[in-house]
């Protein structure tokens, strides 16, 4: 036997030959072996694969390249119509595959639709600045601090103007107008910044009415927004006119539970511009920008605070920054870590370790949320949570395409073998398959945007999006995506058909001996299990969290919420308002309190024995005068309540069970008289009375209760609880609105009814079941819909031998078993994987949320059992129709 | 007037299968310009010519034997044709020219020394 030749490399001969131009190959190739038997007389075997790797790599040149183009091209144009007609046929003659296809590939893409619509809509923010590349924000944040602030100290705007040249220009917006607007008799609420001339070079903003050079330039004047100059003039002309204006900090640029404060006149301010913010679809939302100039007067006045020169405090001004076109974000960057080295060298303040400032992008503002900042959006984590959802069904659509056609392979065998005969190769196949999938994915966009049309409006109705104001309009853009979008998806789902169909023997395709037996499913298999694992997933995590809203729903917070008004009192004095609603009648108890318990804001203080020198304990705290205790039916267990309000009451408090123990006594009672004194101010605070444990923070925030102080300092009441004991609830709440009038006719009545207010506080959770919920519905829906087609197509395969079985005898029941034995296999293979796959991963989250319910079998069960009972009617429907065809009809088939 | 191109090593090898006439395929024309004139080429280099020139009109080809050195490959042996002869004589006379018109003190600049 002849030995072993030694032969180079197989992978440079294949490369060779996947490149080298059909004509010339055979020839270069026979040199190029000559040279190398050769080099291999001449040297090892090595230094020949070397040299003759350096000449192939030589021959890569455009004269030796293959012709991108198949040598052999014919006039593509009439075979583009020929796929195009071969395509519709199929999709026509198929119909309920078809439709199947369509169907799932629609709702799924609907929902991708949704989420780009989403971005379309945040990509507009801000995208109207002329130099909104070079507009930066400047962000702050200090080491330990849970997320970067949106706010910057106050002098930072003109340090960087005067110090440094990075910046072009930059403008401060300091919130901190907030109060009522008079003219002649009308008043109107007017929130918004103080603004320097600055704003109209760093923004483009218009003015509908004004000069933007002086406008923002004279002490006093202001710009208002259009709708606020309509309520105030109504039909005159605001410019010029003189508004008398006083501060009652009214909360801005977010609305908390509105706490004001008494008003104070700040004088009269004249209109030197009207802007129409609504025209604009920005980050910043005002009623008015009063020229920082103003400010310096006010302060003089002792009516607002000087920050002028207060580096530590950088909670309450928004600082931009113009950058200079030949300057970048390092730039800035650099500038702002030498400003911080230089200016917080020797400051000394809580936040001053790790101190910086940096600069956020305007367009990166509006998916980057922070700390601080001027109204409420969905974060970029939000978008990628439910991006990462919609690929999701997505993928499960294009899997369910996938899976149907490759299924169907059979029935397009012939057509391959036909095609491939008279001179298709293997591309313009893949071409007329990808064609098809994508036609089929473009009828599927013609049916999501009917969807959509649906689950729009349903989306832009989520208690959310009160907060986050989409708005989802559709533009030509966003249609262009759509279309782009499609035939991506059509690319996707289909090619792997192509490549697997393309791939088929023309003999063995002509003959039907094609690998494609219908009853191996291998790969489809597996797509088919996942696609239900992942259902079963979103079904059971839609259910838990669902439960899990049922359960804050109906918590016991330790207190009763029931029947009680909270009246916001909008800086008016309590007392003058309880005494005038106490008259009402259907009233029986009124109390005041600074905060909503349980609501989401808390106070905290740091207490610790008089005369220690232990650590300070960090406490709830809770402002409530005597009635508190009564209106909410809290229980003192041991000594008394709040004494009524006298100048002494800020010293005596109550505290919680909690707080008993935290401050290591064994029994309430022991703790009655104890003296305490606060990290600040040294104030000291005399227990009185204990009460009994109650929910006082946000159920989500807070698993167990901590401890709690309860102090009566009417100074810093911001609501009333009235509880009212009349049946008729609204009768009694518009007789306290007529009191309201009488006491403050300016200002609306505000009020919520607690048990409402308690549970709107987890409408956010319930959002999150609606989104969910519907995803799983969709995932199940379109999963269900590729069971539906595989069970169709086996069944449509199996007619003859259907009819065979019945003629011998077979009952409907054993065939009916015997076609949806398979099917009902894979639907338990996919509860046994996906059902411990759900629990670990929910549990997973759940073991991070405060006060979870448990994650118990009966959650899991539902969920299996929603799964099972679709999946075993989807498969029953066919099947059984199927073993109940006539025999003599299924024999006649061909 | 440019009236045949042919590149500094397009006239190499054009000339080369000329000297090789009728054995000139890929492998000897290589061996020939190597030994000949002592300098490197490479397979793809030579490759690229051998095609520019036939696609240029210089040269025509037909596929010759396999053999068992070549794995069953075929050679593919090349011949000038008649507008490759015009080509490379017409480069000659152009250089010729050029060589008369060159004046003797230009390349003897030993003679004008004085």
């Amino acid at each position: 036997m002849k030995a072993q030749e030694p032969h180079p490399p197989r992978f440079l001969l294949r490369f060779f030959r996947w490149f080298c131009h059909p004509e010339l190959q055979k020839y270069i190739e026979g040199d190029l072996l000559e040279l190398y038997n050769e080099r291999l007389q001449q040297s090892s075997k090595r230094k020949a694969d070397w040299r003759m790797a350096g000449d192939v790599l030589l021959l890569f040149r455009p004269s030796i390249i293959r012709p991108t183009q198949s040598v052999d091209y014919i006039n593509p144009h009439d075979m583009f119509k020929n796929y195009f007609k071969v395509g519709i046929r199929n999709i026509l003659k198929y119909k309920v595959f078809s439709f199947i296809n369509v169907f799932g590939l629609a709702v799924a893409m609907s929902l991708c639709m949704l989420i780009i619509l989403m971005l379309a809509d945040q990509h507009r923010y801000d995208a109207f600045h002329e130099k909104k590349t070079r507009i930066y924000r400047i962000l702050t944040n200090y080491e330990g601090s849970r997320q970067g602030y949106a706010t910057s100290p106050y002098p930072l705007a003109a340090a960087l103007k005067t110090e440094y040249t990075v910046a072009e220009d930059a403008v401060t917006l300091m919130p901190g107008v907030g109060g009522d607007a008079t003219y002649q008799q009308r008043i109107a609420t007017m929130r918004g910044y103080f603004a320097d001339p600055s704003f109209f070079n760093v923004f483009s903003f218009d003015l509908v009415q004004g000069d933007k050079k002086t406008a923002l330039s004279a002490p006093f004047s202001v710009i208002i927004s259009k709708a606020l100059a309509e309520q105030l003039f109504e039909h005159e002309n605001p410019l010029g006119k003189v508004i008398d204006f006083s501060d009652r900090q009214l909360a801005f640029p977010l609305e908390y539970d509105g706490i004001g404060a008494a008003p104070v006149k700040w004088g009269s301010l004249t209109v030197t511009g009207v802007l129409d913010p609504t025209a604009y679809k920005s980050h910043l939302a005002f009623d008015a920008l009063v020229s920082t100039s103003t400010r310096q007067a006010l302060i003089n006045e002792k009516k607002v605070e000087d920050l002028s020169n207060n580096w530590e405090f950088f909670y309450r001004a928004y600082t931009y920054a113009l950058v200079r076109p030949d300057k970048n974000e390092d730039d800035l960057n650099t500038a702002l870590s030498d400003l911080v080295a230089r200016k917080y060298a020797n400051l000394k303040f809580d936040q001053v370790k790790g101190f910086n400032l940096t600069g956020q992008a305007l367009t990166d503002i509006q998916t980057n949320l922070q700390g601080n900042d001027v109204n409420n959006r969905l974060p970029r984590i939000g978008y990628y949570f439910l991006s990462i959802l919609a690929a999701i069904v997505m993928v499960l659509a294009c899997l369910n395409y996938t899976n149907l056609s490759t299924a169907r392979a059979l029935t397009r065998a012939k057509e391959i073998g036909v095609r491939k005969v008279t001179g298709a190769n293997r591309s313009a196949l893949v071409f007329q398959f990808l064609s098809e999938s994508i036609i089929t994915s473009l009828l599927a966009l013609g049916m999501a945007v009917m969807l959509l049309l649906f689950i729009a409006p349903a989306f832009k109705g989520l208690w959310v999006n009160q907060y986050l104001n989409f708005e989802l309009p559709s533009t030509f853009e966003v249609y262009g995506i759509f279309i782009g979008f499609a035939i991506g998806v059509g690319i996707v789902a289909g090619l792997y058909p192509a490549f697997h169909l393309s791939l088929y023997q023309p003999i063995k395709a002509l003959k039907n001996l094609g690998g494609a037996s219908a009853g191996k499913l291998g790969l489809r298999k597996v797509l088919s299990v996942s696609q239900f694992v992942v259902s079963l997933f979103f079904i059971t995590t839609a259910i838990l969290i669902y439960q899990q809203f049922k359960h804050y729903l109906e918590f016991d917070y330790g207190f009763t919420s029931k029947n009680i008004v909270n009246v916001q009192l909008q800086g008016h004095d309590y007392r003058k308002i309880a005494n005038a609603m106490s008259t009402v009648p259907g009233v029986s108890t009124i109390s005041a309190t600074d905060l909503i318990p349980a609501g989401n804001t808390n106070n905290n203080c740091e207490v610790r024995k008089m005369n220690t020198s232990g650590d300070y304990i960090s406490m709830g705290k809770l402002t409530t005068d005597e009635n508190f205790t009564s209106t909410l039916d809290l229980k003192i267990i041991a000594g008394k309540n709040l004494p009524a309000v006298s100048d002494s009451t800020s010293r005596f408090i109550l505290v919680n069970e909690t707080a008993v123990k935290e401050m290591g006594y064994a029994h309430p009672a022991d703790i009655l008289g104890e003296v305490f004194e606060t990290k600040f101010g040294g104030e000291l605070l005399e227990v009185v009375g204990v009460v009994k444990d109650f929910r006082y923070r946000l159920l989500i925030n807070q698993h167990e209760i901590g401890p709690l102080v309860m102090q009566n300092n009417p100074s810093s009441f911001a609501f009333l609880n009235v509880k009212i004991a009349s049946p008729n609830l609204m009768a009694t709440v518009g007789k306290l609105e007529q009191t309201w009038k009488r006491i403050d006719p300016v200002h609306p009545f505000r009020y919520q009814f607690y048990d409402q207010q308690l549970a709107s506080l987890h409408q956010g959770i319930f959002d999150l079941v609606s989104i969910l919920g519907f995803i799983a519905f969709l995932a199940i829906t379109i999963a269900c819909l590729g069971l539906l087609g595989m069970a169709t197509y086996a069944s449509e395969r199996r007619t003859k031998e259907v009819g065979i079985r019945k003629v011998l005898g077979a009952q409907d029941s054993s065939i009916a078993l015997l076609l949806s034995r398979e099917f009902v296999w894979m639907i338990a293979l996919s509860i046994a994987i996906g059902a411990p796959l759900s629990y670990f991963v929910n549990n997973l989250w759940l073991q991070s949320l405060p006060n979870r319910i448990e994650f118990g079998m009966g959650i899991l069960m539902l969920g299996v059992a929603i799964l099972l009972a679709l999946g075993l009617i989807t498969i029953g429907s066919q099947t059984w129709r199927a073993s109940r065809a006539k025999p003599v009809d299924a024999l006649k088939v061909e | 007037m440019k009236k045949f191109q042919l590149g500094e090593f397009e006239e190499v090898v054009l000339l080369t299968v000329g000297v090789l006439y009728p054995d000139a395929y890929g492998v000897s024309v290589k061996k020939e310009i190597e030994e000949r004139l002592s300098r490197k080429v490479s397979v793809g280099a030579l490759q690229s010519a051998l095609k520019r020139l036939e696609d240029k009109g210089y040269l025509k080809s037909s596929e010759g034997e396999a053999t068992q050195e070549r794995a069953g490959r075929p050679k593919r042996y090349f011949t000038i044709t008649a507008l490759g002869r015009k080509a490379m004589e017409y480069t000659k006379r152009t250089r010729d020219e050029l060589w008369a018109a060159i004046p003797k003190m230009a390349l003897h600049p030993k003679m004008t020394g004085i």
